[in-house]
């Protein structure tokens, strides 16, 4: 029970964490408060445990599909928001003056109520489970112990891993900061889609369609590496056409936005981001 | 207008008679089992599993081999549809008690 509570919280942990550490680390070279990661915790959390309390009766919403339907919104909703996020990104400023002036700082504060956002969805649907399962299992005497012991350490091994990821990323040179994590938080849109879209094949809200390929062979999802494919890229060993097709559509669209919007070779180029200037991370928290 | 209101007759009739053409299969979680812990389906049909957790505590039934996953609360029902599927052994387990919750999907 105790191995089995570290290995479920780790796995809903590390999805959180890997989205929050990177979106961290491009908020962080932009120079922006880190009120948002508070808030979309703090909104997180809340909606987390209401959606845990409520599950069985979201359950019932559409003929027993609800919560797939939910997921899928939540999902969908997450993919949506982090091409806005990208597409309201204020540009680099080319003088102090240009960094004062007004339009930019309201498109630097709405990036920042859309990464909340984000967070807030991510939480949601990631903290309801760790509550349901943590909620169901410490009323029964025997677990508790090993359930709370084994989720304390499943957490805390996934915050580290976050934190290991942001102070890595930022590690790197800043141009090449800027493209790991354009790069990853354009994949995690296109895992959103196509989990949105397994959500609603699972509802039969959407055709199933048989596996385009199959490399369980050689990677399967009950191995470590696959569990940890599967939380940092979305990987699926069978996936239908339709999950394939709205994976690479997330991940294109948030990568066309991005060079759209071009901030990150200027940025690269411009600001600092190095390790060097991680110092004033805590006088923004 | 009546001819509208014939052809949309026409079009719900196919819809339940789709709806009522997929097949059901019960499943029931108790003390962290699965009854029946082998589930028999035809290949290439898509099917109904209607789980039923008899117990207190959450469990979450999931199959990597099937893509499925959905936590179902303690004492509640739920459904998953699965399939058209093309013969041979999809496994599946309760992902809150894996050592016992074990199963399997056979497609013949």
């Amino acid at each position: 029970m105790l191995l089995n509570a570290v290995i479920l919280i780790l796995q809903e942990t590390l999805e959180a964490a890997f989205l929050i550490s990177v979106l961290a680390v491009v908020c962080f070279m932009q120079r922006m408060k880190f009120t948002w990661l508070l808030c979309g915790l703090l909104a997180g959390t809340l909606f987390a445990s209401v959606y845990a309390i409520n599950l069985q009766t979201v359950s019932e919403w559409f003929d027993y599909v609800g919560q797939e339907v939910v997921n899928a919104s939540l999902q969908g909703a997450m993919a949506i928001l982090m091409a806005l996020f990208f597409a309201v990104l204020p540009r680099p400023q080319a003088t102090l003056a240009d960094a004062a002036a007004p339009s930019r700082i309201r498109k630097s504060s709405l990036a920042m109520w859309i990464a909340a956002a984000i967070v807030m969805l991510a939480i949601t649907r990631e903290g309801s489970e760790i509550f349901l399962y943590l909620g169901g299992l410490v009323q029964q005497e025997e677990h508790v112990q090993a359930v709370l012991m084994g989720g304390g350490l499943g957490f805390g091994i996934g915050l580290s891993i976050g934190f290991l990821l942001f102070y890595g990323l930022l590690g790197l040179p800043p141009l090449w900061s800027w493209r790991a994590a354009g790069c990853l938080l354009a994949l995690f849109a296109g895992i959103m889609l196509s989990q949105a879209v397994m959500q609603l094949t699972q509802a039969d809200w959407l055709p199933a369609t048989q596996p385009i390929w199959d490399s369980s062979a050689w990677l399967s999802e009950h191995t470590v590496l696959g569990q940890l494919l599967y939380a940092l890229l979305g990987f699926e060993a069978t996936p239908s056409r339709w999950f394939v097709l709205a994976y690479l559509l997330g991940f294109a669209v948030v990568i066309a936005v991005i060079a759209w919007r071009r901030p990150l070779q200027v940025i690269g180029e411009n600001q600092a981001g190095g390790p060097e200037s991680c110092g004033p991370l805590l006088s923004r928290l | 207008m009546k001819r509208r209101l014939l052809l949309s007759l026409v079009l719900c009739a196919l819809m339940v008679d789709a709806w009522a053409a997929t097949p059901e299969i019960e499943i029931e979680i108790k003390d962290h089992l699965f009854y029946p812990d082998v589930v028999i389906v035809p290949a290439e049909t898509k099917v109904k599993l209607r789980i039923r957790n008899l117990d207190p505590t959450p469990e979450e039934f999931e199959s990597y081999e099937l893509n499925r996953e959905k936590v179902i609360a303690g004492h509640s029902e739920t459904v998953v549809f699965i399939g058209p599927l093309v013969a041979g052994e999809y496994p599946f387990f309760g992902e809150f008690f894996p050592k016992t919750a074990q199963g399997k999907v056979v497609v013949e």
